[in-house]
This record gives structure tokens, C-alpha cells and sequence, in this order.
């Protein structure tokens, strides 16, 4: 009755490097097929990924987000500023990410058309928890289409985001999951080092925190939970003010801010 | 375009008062979209009757002088000046003669006819068929223009004064909407003893 | 069939009753008119802080009337029926059947505007979206004259006037359609107080221009009324009734009068 727990988990159909466990199958499952416990194992599964992913972190203030990541330099003779971790969307609005870069990619470039678009069309920035959206919509146009016919994209992406923005509402931030559903929080850690960054998010964030309160909440949560020792090269911070927009802090902005952050 | 009617360009406008009337119009002569002169008048006075010609320029000069002609015999066979309504009726019967040439000119006319005391206007089409109107009569290329502006300004029995700053209001905001008028405008308000001739400066675009 | 000599066929362009032209040779040109002239005329005023749009509602076809009630002046964006929801009106004058799509088509934007991203649509980005609606049709345009009118973010009347490909501006005012012409330069006049100038301020270049003041209300509805009064009279395609909404901070306020029917 109940094919078992395995086929459902493959998506056999679409692993292509596998073409043999296809024809020894005896069902097509793709990956957008519940589970008989109601379950989408591909997107369980793609939320793990992330947790695998370098820890990333934002925190929104009155006055602006702060985004931080951590570069895992793997290697010394990585060029760390090759590592691009926080990309722009749009002037106002800005993302760090954690898991497969390279879905995050055609996530950014998803949004990026979608901000452009709605500037073209309507002489207005597009509303960060619009963008937002947009990025899930994308997020869960995985599996096959309503008529049956191939999907463009075989499995859910392997990454999650978080957008920074700032529009007649103010600074926001959000979080992007794989599974297409979104939350706006005052301060959110995603990645391998997640849990614990949180749980420091959780007890020193404040409504009345200053941008630069940020920064350096935001790389002492990092420091925490960093197997690498913290310093201007492994880590990177991009801020998305009114005034001056989505931003990538200089090596020099970086040194100072690092600086800055308690050495215990 | 490519009408003999708007070649040239032009604006011409009448109006009626109280016992007084205004004929005024542009100073445009262009070749379509080049001007040539921003000093080219339209109303030729023949006595006490003025006459407004718009249309082909060769064909408002040609007219004009026709009619010098036409009225200064007239005036010698007759030994009196020609009265607004006989000016109408030799501007119609002339145009008519040219039933199947004609010249291609819209005619208007303002005087205060003398025996009776009343103000007079009408215009013409090209074969002289006379448009008696009580209130106001246009002209040229912004007569569309000229309709609205005077459909919208003009009252009964204003004053000299009154007339005189509703024609050139009619006329300066009509021909500011006419690529092919403008230029600068003549206005001729006509009281029993009394012509005013005033130059308006406007727009020169 | 039409005989291609009848008055029918030889006048004023209708759209799909023009017959096949017959040429000497005997080959049969067929023809499709996609678009027909309804005339009309609209017109646009805004004060410091509404914004009127009015219309005729004749519609017509050559010389035939096809109504005497046809509205050219719609409210766009409203969910429940009552237009108490709407804040922004267009006009359109031309084509009416394209009049009405294009009306159709920006309703149902501005209203899944409004469900996306939780805020109803301002003027302004309405206006940047209605000109990408019509270039969006550059090759077989809607073929219409439309005004959009509403209040800008600061609460002041603004006015949008569009060409059928979507270029457009901000104006204060603007008539279009069949008595354009003939409207415009009076509004010129009345409401940008063209060609006017304080009495006794200066001899000739330092003469000094009247300046453009928002007028009140009842100025301009009174302006709106003697514009479509005058433009009856010399204007075949505009007549029976005169459809005006006004945009306020209180919503969109519909007035109807009678014109001249002739």
C-alpha cells in the first residue's frame, strides 16, 4: 500500500547521475509527493542543508540592519574577498544567505529583476516584505507542474536567506526558508551555528538598539559561535540605512568594527 | 497639411460689443513649419469696414488689393463710403465668381455701419457664403482653438475696454495653442467715432 | 453587401461594416478597421488638495449618437461596488471600446496591487504603471486619450494626461478628446492664467505675468461647466451630459448635469 520511506525521500526521477535506480524503481516519486505521514522529506531535508551552511546573522534596528556572515576561509591561499556571502537586491534592500550559494544565486537574481521590474513599472522602490515574497514564490516552484509536464527546477532550493530592507515602513528584516514561508524578526541567526547565535540574539537584543550597538552584537554572536578565530577577513558586515541604502562595509570599516568587539 | 488653408498660417477674430466692434489677428506668415515673417497683418481696412483674410498668403494679398480696388470704385461711382453690409455682399459675390478656382481665403468683417448706427460682423467661406453671426466670428488655422476661447470669454454688450481685453485674450490664448499662429497680434477696436489699432506683443514661438 | 459607394460605406470609418474596395482588375482588397472614433471630450483641473476629471457621456459613431449615457470618467481600484475604497479616477476619450479595456485592465492592477503588497497604490506609481500598460501596446495601441487624477502623497490634486503610447506628464490641467482644441487654450487662460499680466507692474518686459494660483473648488467646477457648455456649442460629438468626480481627502464625489442634447 505505503511505498516505503526511501522512494519518497529520492526523487528518484530526477537524479540524473543515478539513471539505473530509476528504472529498478517501481514508482515515479517526485519531490514535491507527501509523505503518508504528510510530510515533504526534499524540503525537510533542504532545511537541513542549511543548517550545514556558515552561520549568518541580521539584526534590525530603529535606524537600520545590520547583516553578518562568516567566511569559512578553508585555506590560506583563499581569497577571502572572493567569498561573496551578502549581496545586493536593490539600493534599499540587501541579503545574507547560508547554504548552497549557488541556489541563493538565481534566488538574488529572482529578486533583483523582480525590485527593477517594479521600478519600471510603478516609479517606486519595491517593499522589502514584497521582495520577500517574491523570493518564496520562487522558493516552492519545485516538483511538477499542474499538467504533469517537467518542472524547472527538479528540488527546493538549498538555502536560506535573510532580506534586509528598508521602505516607507522602516528597516525590516526577514528570514526566507527553502520551504517558501517567510517571518520578519528583530534579530535572526541562520546556519550551523544557528541555534546558539540565537539563543545570544535572544538575550541582548533590545527595541532601542543603535546601528552601531548592532554591528557589534552582530560579530560577537559570530565570534561565539565560529570555530575559526574572529578577524577582519573572515567575516563580513553590510548594513541598509535611509540614508545611504544597502551597504558593504570596507576592509577599513571592518578592521574598526572588529576592533570594537570585546575580546574575552 | 498640405492644405492650401494652413500652407501659411494664420488667425483672424471679430467680436461684437456695445456699440462698438474688434477685429483683430495674428502676425504669422510661415511656409508650414518655418516661420518666414512675424510681420505679416491680416486686416486691410477699406474706409470704415475692416476686412480680415486668412488663408493662403499669395491669396490674402492678391484679395486685399482686389478689394482696394473694388471698393475704391465704389467709393468714386457712388461718392460714399462703403457700408459694412454692402462690403459683405461684394466680398460674397466676388468670392462667388471663383465658384470652381477659388481663392483660398476665409474672410471676416467688422464695421460699424453708419446710417443705422450698428455694429457689424460676419465671416465667409472661400465661395462667399455669408455666416451673419451676432456675437463673434473666427477664422484661419486656430479657429478650433479661437471657437473655444471665444465661446468661453465673450458676453453681450461689453465696452470698448471690455472688447478690446476679451478679443486679445481670445486671440493670444488661441494662437498659443496653433503651432501656425502667433507672433505678435494687431487689434482694431471700432467705435462710431472712434478706431483704436493697438500692437500685442506674444509669444514668439 | 454594402454597396462601397453608399453613404454608409463612404463616410465616417466604422469598424468591421467597410466592404471589400472592387478595383478595375476585379481583385478584392479586403480591409479591417480595428478602431473607431466615439468622440467625446474629457477634461481635467486640480486645486490644492482635490482633483476633478469630467467627461461628456455622448458616444458616437460619424454622425449617428449611440448613447446619450455612456461614462468616459471612471473610479479605479475600488473592491466593494460603493467606490468608497477608490481614491484615483481616469478618463479616457477616443475609442471607447479600448477605453473600457484599458479602464478594466488598470482596475484589476491597482486592486491586486493593493492585495501584494498591502497598501493601496499611489497616484504617482498608478501613473508610471497606466504608461507602461499602453507602450506595452506600442504596436497596436489602445487608441485613447486618457487623464489620470487623484491626490499625490502630500495630499495635493494631481493629474496625470497621457498620449495612446504612454508618454505622459504632470499637469494641472488638461482637455482631451473631439473638443480639445477648443477647451485648452481657454483653461490656459482660466486656470494658468496664460497671457495675463498685472495691470500697471511694468512697461513691456518688465511687465510682469499673473501668476498661477490653485483655484478653489467651486471656481473650478464652475470652469468645468462653461468649458463643456461652450464646447457643445460648436462641437458636434459633445453633448447630453456632463459626468464630473471629484477626488478628495473624503473620497470620490460624483456629479451629474444635464447639456445641451442637439
Amino acid at each position: 500500500m505505503f511505498i516505503a520511506r526511501s522512494e519518497y525521500d529520492r526523487g528518484i526521477k530526477y537524479v540524473s547521475s543515478f539513471p539505473e535506480s530509476r528504472l529498478s524503481s517501481t514508482s515515479n516519486t517526485p519531490p514535491s509527493t507527501f509523505s503518508p505521514e504528510g510530510r515533504l522529506f526534499q524540503v525537510e531535508y533542504s532545511l537541513e542543508a542549511i543548517k550545514l551552511g556558515s552561520t549568518a546573522i541580521g539584526v534590525a534596528t530603529g535606524s537600520g540592519v545590520i547583516l553578518g556572515v562568516e567566511k569559512r576561509v578553508t585555506s590560506t591561499l583563499l581569497e577571502t574577498s572572493s567569498v561573496e556571502k551578502i549581496v545586493e537586491i536593490d539600493r534599499h534592500i540587501g541579503c545574507a544567505m547560508s547554504g548552497l550559494q549557488a541556489d541563493a544565486r538565481s534566488m538574488v537574481e529572482h529578486a533583483r529583476v523582480e525590485s527593477q521590474n517594479h521600478a519600471f513599472h510603478y516609479n517606486e522602490p519595491l517593499r522589502v516584505e514584497s521582495c520577500t515574497q517574491s523570493i518564496c514564490d520562487l522558493a516552492i516552484r519545485f516538483g511538477e507542474g499542474a499538467e504533469g509536464e517537467e518542472s524547472i527546477m527538479s528540488r527546493p532550493f538549498g538555502v536560506a536567506l535573510l532580506v534586509a530592507g528598508i521602505d516607507e515602513d522602516g528597516p525590516q528584516l526577514y528570514h526566507a526558508e527553502p520551504s517558501g514561508t517567510f517571518y520578519r524578526y528583530d534579530a535572526k541567526a541562520i546556519g550551523s551555528g544557528s541555534e546558539g547565535a540565537q539563543a545570544e540574539l535572544q538575550n541582548e537584543f533590545h527595541k532601542s538598539l543603535t546601528l552601531q550597538e548592532a554591528e557589534t552584537l552582530v560579530l560577537k554572536t559570530l565570534k561565539q559561535v565560529m570555530e575559526e578565530k574572529l578577524d577582519s577577513k573572515n567575516v563580513q558586515l553590510a548594513s541598509v540605512t535611509k540614508e545611504k541604502g544597502f551597504r558593504i562595509y570596507s576592509d577599513g570599516e571592518m578592521a574598526e568594527v572588529v576592533g570594537r568587539v570585546p575580546t574575552n | 497639411m498640405s492644405s492650401p488653408f494652413s500652407i501659411n498660417g494664420g488667425a483672424c477674430v471679430a467680436m461684437v460689443g456695445k456699440d462698438c466692434v474688434a477685429i483683430a489677428c495674428d502676425l504669422r506668415l510661415g511656409l508650414q513649419s518655418l516661420t518666414v515673417s512675424n510681420n505679416f497683418p491680416k486686416i486691410f481696412p477699406y474706409g470704415d469696414v475692416y476686412l480680415g483674410l486668412t488663408g493662403l498668403a499669395t491669396d490674402v494679398t492678391t484679395v486685399a488689393d482686389l478689394f482696394r480696388y473694388k471698393v475704391n470704385m465704389y467709393r468714386l461711382r457712388e461718392e460714399r463710403q462703403i457700408s459694412p453690409q454692402t462690403m459683405a455682399n461684394l466680398v460674397s459675390t466676388s468670392l462667388y465668381e471663383k465658384r470652381f478656382g477659388p481663392y483660398f481665403v476665409s474672410p471676416v468683417i467688422a464695421g460699424i455701419n453708419h446710417t443705422t448706427g450698428k455694429p457689424f460682423i460676419c465671416g465667409f467661406d472661400s465661395i462667399g457664403c455669408i455666416d451673419f453671426a451676432k456675437d463673434f466670428i473666427v477664422s484661419g488655422t486656430a479657429s478650433d482653438q479661437l471657437f473655444g476661447t471665444c465661446e468661453g470669454l465673450w458676453e453681450p454688450d461689453m465696452e470698448p475696454e471690455d472688447l478690446f481685453e476679451t478679443i486679445s485674450q481670445a486671440l493670444l490664448n488661441a494662437v498659443d495653442r496653433d503651432a501656425l499662429s502667433g507672433w505678435g497680434a494687431y487689434v482694431y477696436v471700432i467705435e462710431k467715432d472712434k478706431v483704436t489699432k493697438r500692437l500685442l506683443k506674444g509669444r514668439q514661438d | 453587401m454594402l454597396n462601397a459607394n453608399s453613404p454608409l460605406a463612404s463616410g465616417p470609418s466604422y469598424s468591421f461594416a467597410t466592404p471589400p474596395n472592387q478595383t478595375s482588375t476585379n481583385i478584392k482588397q479586403h480591409s479591417f478597421n480595428p478602431y473607431t472614433d466615439n468622440g467625446g471630450s474629457t477634461l481635467g483641473i486640480t486645486g490644492d488638495d482635490f482633483a476633478i476629471l469630467a467627461g461628456d457621456t455622448r458616444s458616437t459613431s460619424g454622425y449617428n449618437i449611440n448613447t446619450r449615457y455612456a461614462p468616459k470618467v471612471f473610479k479605479i481600484g475600488e473592491d466593494d461596488g460603493t467606490g468608497e475604497s477608490a481614491h484615483i479616477v481616469l478618463s479616457v476619450v477616443g475609442f471607447a471600446a479600448d477605453g473600457n479595456a484599458l479602464k478594466e485592465r488598470l482596475n484589476a492592477i491597482v486592486k491586486m496591487y493593493r492585495y501584494q503588497h498591502g497598501k493601496p497604490m499611489s497616484v504617482k506609481a498608478c501613473a508610471q504603471r497606466l504608461s507602461t500598460i499602453l507602450y506595452g501596446k506600442r504596436f497596436f495601441p489602445y487608441y485613447v486619450h486618457a487623464i489620470l487624477g487623484g491626490l499625490d502623497e502630500e495630499g495635493k490634486g494631481a493629474l496625470y494626461s497621457y498620449d495612446p503610447v504612454g508618454s505622459y506628464e504632470r499637469e494641472q490641467c488638461r482637455a482631451a478628446g473631439a473638443a480639445a482644441s477648443l477647451i485648452m487654450p481657454f483653461l490656459d487662460n482660466q486656470v494658468n492664467f496664460k497671457n495675463q499680466y498685472i495691470p500697471g507692474s511694468g512697461e513691456g518686459h518688465a511687465l510682469e505675468a499673473r501668476k498661477a494660483t490653485p483655484l478653489p473648488r467651486a471656481e473650478v467646477e464652475q470652469l468645468v461647466r462653461d468649458a463643456f457648455t461652450s464646447a457643445v456649442e460648436r462641437h458636434i460629438e459633445v453633448g447630453d451630459g456632463l459626468q464630473m468626480l471629484v477626488v478628495t481627502k473624503n473620497g470620490i464625489e460624483e456629479i451629474y448635469d444635464p447639456l445641451k442634447k442637439d
